[in-house]
């Protein structure tokens, strides 16, 4: 997967294996500069984002797989967002990382937030892209009775973005071994976030902690988790701003990668 | 062979508007279609159905565990039986206390025992996981489900058997004094059955622990999978299966002709089936609660149980279902029987819209004109202890 291309180490990633107290984690990788970590979504099947090669231009970009999501291993010890943060303080370790960007996106965004609490420090800039981990009343849809192609179409929101999302988890469900790392995935994301729903009420009052500049990207058109979450994290953070991205459903960051980088790129540049 | 009635207790009255569509009767259908008043003269009858079990010479009687659906009204089954227990001589199969659920399996342990107790011994008491979609009921994470179903059931087995107080340090439960009072009549404890659709897990797992496993809800080809699997494992682990620990659950519709038999019976499990069973695949089958194998060959089926229609005449003709004159369910029973060679029949007379007078009249013609027969079948009836009779 690498590429030798001059000018273009942007488009490209390595991918290697992190042994992490015993177990292998997934890591994708790619470009130079200060290290930046990206903390995937609960469907992300193990994508390198267009807007993380993007992002590589300047920063050098991690994207793991979780425990328990596609090509990392179980730890069956973790059994909510909090334990995982603490694995991946472990993980940032190992890659000898210190101080770092952290991007995560939905059930990824709940869980920069909440490593963000455990270590302040450590976090230069906090970006929350549709993130879980705040309470969202009993009125949004249940991502656990949804089928493949429900989940698709109510996570995006253009539509030309749902309709690829809905073929491509027919195709999912067509294939054996990707339904199967579907499955896997989702059993995963229930088992961190079915009770209490997809947050932790002990976050609100840990968020104080979080020292970082704060970028809340939330889409317009967020049918999974809705503005009044977006707002909620504002309020929390000590020093966060909010952008909504037009056009978008829960994921702008895959739905919209140029209008997230317009928001991302002034953001990360400014001087805290 | 012994015989077992079953009784499901279903909520007929649903919306014709419900019943044409898809939607889930499981978690989401709203309580506000629930008549009290119909309620209060549906309990009636259904307990009087239960003890006519009882009366027409049934060995016994069963009753089960759901939650927040129109299928059954009994999510209390223990509630049903300490209600029967004063009503009825033969035993009573609780298939069973959906344990995983509960917060504290001690108070399965209590309940369980003080029946038995109450009883002089009569209770059979069935462990569950409770299906799918209750853990979407109780927001209970699925994905820890098996786990906890067996930590609970060490944890009561224990309860009952080895004098307390002592300390359970689980991953699930922590208890500092486990002592419930009252013990269980029957020793060591009362007989534990393990209903299942046929999970590989289960059936070893009830091998393992030679309990009666019933299979449900199945045509007969995965019945005699389950059982030949069953078989297998017992002799895995060192003994040979009884006809007795292998149980069939089926519905039964039993009338004065095939025709009059298969009409009425093929209404009846329409309604079971499409509309009673009905609710979407990731609402039966959350994340998590089975295993990665059998979740991707389940999730990947085009037809399943309860998330596709199913045809009333193919149900009968696949063993779903057996229906017909007393000669014709006589004749079915026996032919499965000698294939399968299960030696417990749990018959579920009362399904989807069965009316009272159809299910007195079924049940008489089944007590009557079949039982008997069957009865010799499977080397007999195995020895129970007698009813009411203390330490039998």
């Amino acid at each position: 997967m690498t590429s030798t291309e001059p000018g273009r180490t942007a488009a490209s990633h390595q991918e290697r294996d992190v042994p992490v107290r015993g177990s292998r984690v997934r890591v994708l990788h790619a470009g130079s500069g200060p290290p930046l970590l990206y903390l995937h979504s609960a469907g992300d099947p193990g994508l390198w984002l267009p807007v993380l090669a993007e992002l590589a231009t300047r920063y050098t970009v991690y994207r793991p797989d979780h425990p328990g999501f596609n090509a990392s291993e179980d730890r069956p010890e973790i059994g909510s967002v909090h334990d995982l943060a603490f694995f991946y303080l472990d993980l940032l370790d190992e890659l000898g990382l210190d101080q770092l960007v952290l991007i995560g996106s939905s059930l990824g965004g709940w869980l920069a937030a909440d490593l963000a609490t455990i270590e302040p420090r450590r976090v230069s800039k906090l970006v929350l892209a549709g993130a879980a981990g705040l309470r969202a009343d009993g009125t949004v849809p249940d991502v656990f009775q949804l089928s493949p192609v429900e989940l698709a179409e109510l996570t995006y929101h253009t539509s030309g973005a749902r309709s690829a999302a809905v073929a491509e988890a027919e195709r999912v469900e067509q294939d054996a071994e990707r339904f199967g790392q579907y499955l896997r995935n989702r059993s995963a994301t229930a088992h961190l976030g079915w009770n209490p729903y997809l947050h932790d009420p002990a976050l609100p009052h840990r968020l104080h902690r979080i020292a970082a500049p704060a970028l809340i990207m939330w889409g317009a058109h967020d049918r999974l988790l809705p503005a009044g979450c977006a707002r909620r994290w504002a309020e929390l953070l000590p020093s966060a701003q909010l952008t909504i991205i037009e056009d978008a459903g829960h994921h702008p960051l895959a739905e919209q990668p140029d209008a997230a980088l317009e928001a991302l790129w002034p953001f990360l540049r400014k001087e805290r | 062979m012994q015989f077992f009635g079953f009784h499901l207790m279903p909520y007929p009255y649903l919306p014709q508007r419900h019943v044409d569509s898809r939607d889930s009767t499981w978690v989401t259908l709203s309580n506000g279609h629930f008549d009290p008043r119909r309620g209060h003269e549906l309990y009636q009858r259904y307990l009087r159905e239960l003890v006519f079990y009882d009366e027409a010479g049934f060995d016994g009687i069963c009753v089960n565990e759901h939650h927040q659906t129109a299928y059954g009204l009994m999510p209390s089954p223990n509630v049903v039986a300490g209600l029967l227990v004063p009503q009825t001589t033969g035993k009573i199969a609780i298939l069973g206390n959906a344990i995983p659920l509960r917060d504290h399996p001690l108070r399965v342990a209590e309940e369980v025992a003080m029946l038995d107790v109450i009883s002089g011994g009569r209770i059979i008491s069935g462990f569950v996981r409770g299906i799918g979609s209750e853990y979407h009921t109780f927001s209970m994470d699925p994905t820890q489900s098996r786990e906890r179903f067996h930590e609970a059931h060490d944890l009561i087995v224990k309860a009952w058997t080895q004098p307390g107080p002592f300390e359970w340090y689980g991953r699930h439960y922590k208890l500092r004094y486990v002592n419930p009072w009252p013990r269980p009549l029957q020793q060591p404890h009362p007989p534990i059955w393990s209903p299942s659709q046929g999970s590989i897990e289960t059936v070893d797992w009830a091998a393992r622990h030679r309990y009666t496993y019933l299979q449900t809800y199945s045509d007969i080809a995965t019945v005699r999978r389950a059982f030949t699997g069953f078989r297998e494992a017992a002799e895995r682990y060192g003994y040979t299966a009884s006809p007795a620990q292998l149980g069939w659950s089926v519905p039964v519709y039993v009338a004065g002709t095939d025709a009059q038999a298969r009409r009425a019976a093929a209404a009846h499990l329409g309604f079971l089936f499409n509309t009673l069973l009905r609710m979407p695949k990731d609402v039966f089958f959350p994340p998590g609660y089975l295993t990665p194998a059998s979740a991707a060959r389940v999730m990947g089926a085009k037809r399943g149980l309860g998330t596709s229609t199913m045809d009333p005449a193919e149900l009968m003709d696949r063993g779903y279902a057996v229906a017909g004159s007393p000669e014709t369910v006589r004749q079915q029973i026996t032919a499965y029987q000698k294939d399968l060679g299960f030696g417990t029949f749990s018959g579920i007379f009362q399904f989807g819209t069965v009316s009272h007078e159809e299910f007195t009249r079924s049940v008489t013609l089944f007590a009557e004109n079949v039982m008997p027969a069957l009865r010799p079948l499977a080397g007999g009836q195995p020895a129970v202890p007698a009813a009411g009779a203390p330490g039998a």
